[in-house]
């Protein structure tokens, strides 16, 4: 990852910016939707693999900042949504997409979906995913490799 | 599949409040199928998408907005090694690839 922020800055112009956009692990919250109101039904589970990658990935990230390559000027967590229209498609999701990386325990699966059946007609189910964005700014010193 | 990825757009909304890309020359790193990159490019100078999964980049190309033909350029790379000369690029992005 190191190799690959040094190669970022090779072709970046003098203050270029970098940007560092990702998903973070946090047990994403799982929900059922409608106009009228939100209800959480329960949370993913992190597998080792995800908690591991952002590990690696903020490690490398405070290496580039040490070594004077980049410096951080803002950063922010915000939401993406995931959503579907019925709860079994959710499940298909998980289970086929992100299963590298979370899981869903039998109970959250449940809860979704008894509180999806009882729900307004114009419900969905939705994953809350939190994203992480850095703005990173090339540094002016000129220690070229 | 009924998958609705970011209905409220709040990865744009949040990347415009971080980055002007006004005739900036911006380097996507993780590009995929482009579903980030049609959102900022019209603001760029021109826009480089890489990727390493060949078949996204593949479905980019089919995808691409026929007014931004000339604006993007895909290219299969890793961000291990960038094929691009130094000081090319006022932007990069590490779309969910760090």
């Amino acid at each position: 990852m190191v190799h690959a922020l040094e190669e970022i800055r090779r072709v970046l112009v003098p203050e270029g910016v970098l940007i560092d956009l990702r998903p973070l692990a946090d047990n994403w919250r799982v929900e059922v939707v409608s106009l009228r109101e939100t209800k959480r039904t329960g949370r993913v589970e992190d597998l080792p693999e995800q908690t591991k990658g952002d590990l690696a990935s903020n490690e490398a990230m405070q290496e580039v900042e040490k070594r004077g390559w980049f410096k951080r000027e803002q950063d922010e967590l915000f939401p993406l949504f995931y959503s579907w229209d019925t709860p079994s498609e959710m499940e298909e999701f998980v289970d086929d997409d992100w299963s590298d990386f979370v899981g869903m325990e039998e109970g959250t699966r449940r809860t979704t979906r008894a509180a999806w059946a009882v729900a307004d007609g114009d419900s969905r189910v939705r994953v809350r995913v939190e994203i992480w964005i850095a703005r990173w700014r090339k540094t002016k010193l000129n220690l070229e490799l | 599949m009924s998958l609705q990825k970011d209905p409220d757009h709040n990865e744009i909304k949040h990347l415009r409040t971080f980055v002007d890309f006004t005739d900036k020359r911006v380097l996507e790193i993780g590009c995929g199928e482009g579903r980030l990159t049609w959102q900022y490019a019209k603001d760029a100078r021109s826009v480089t998408a890489v990727d390493l999964d060949t078949d996204a980049l593949r479905i980019a190309r089919v995808d691409r907005p026929f007014d931004l033909e000339k604006h993007i350029q895909f290219a299969s790379a890793n961000s291990e090694y960038l094929p691009f000369s130094k000081e090319k690029f006022d932007i990069a992005i590490l779309a969910w690839s760090l």
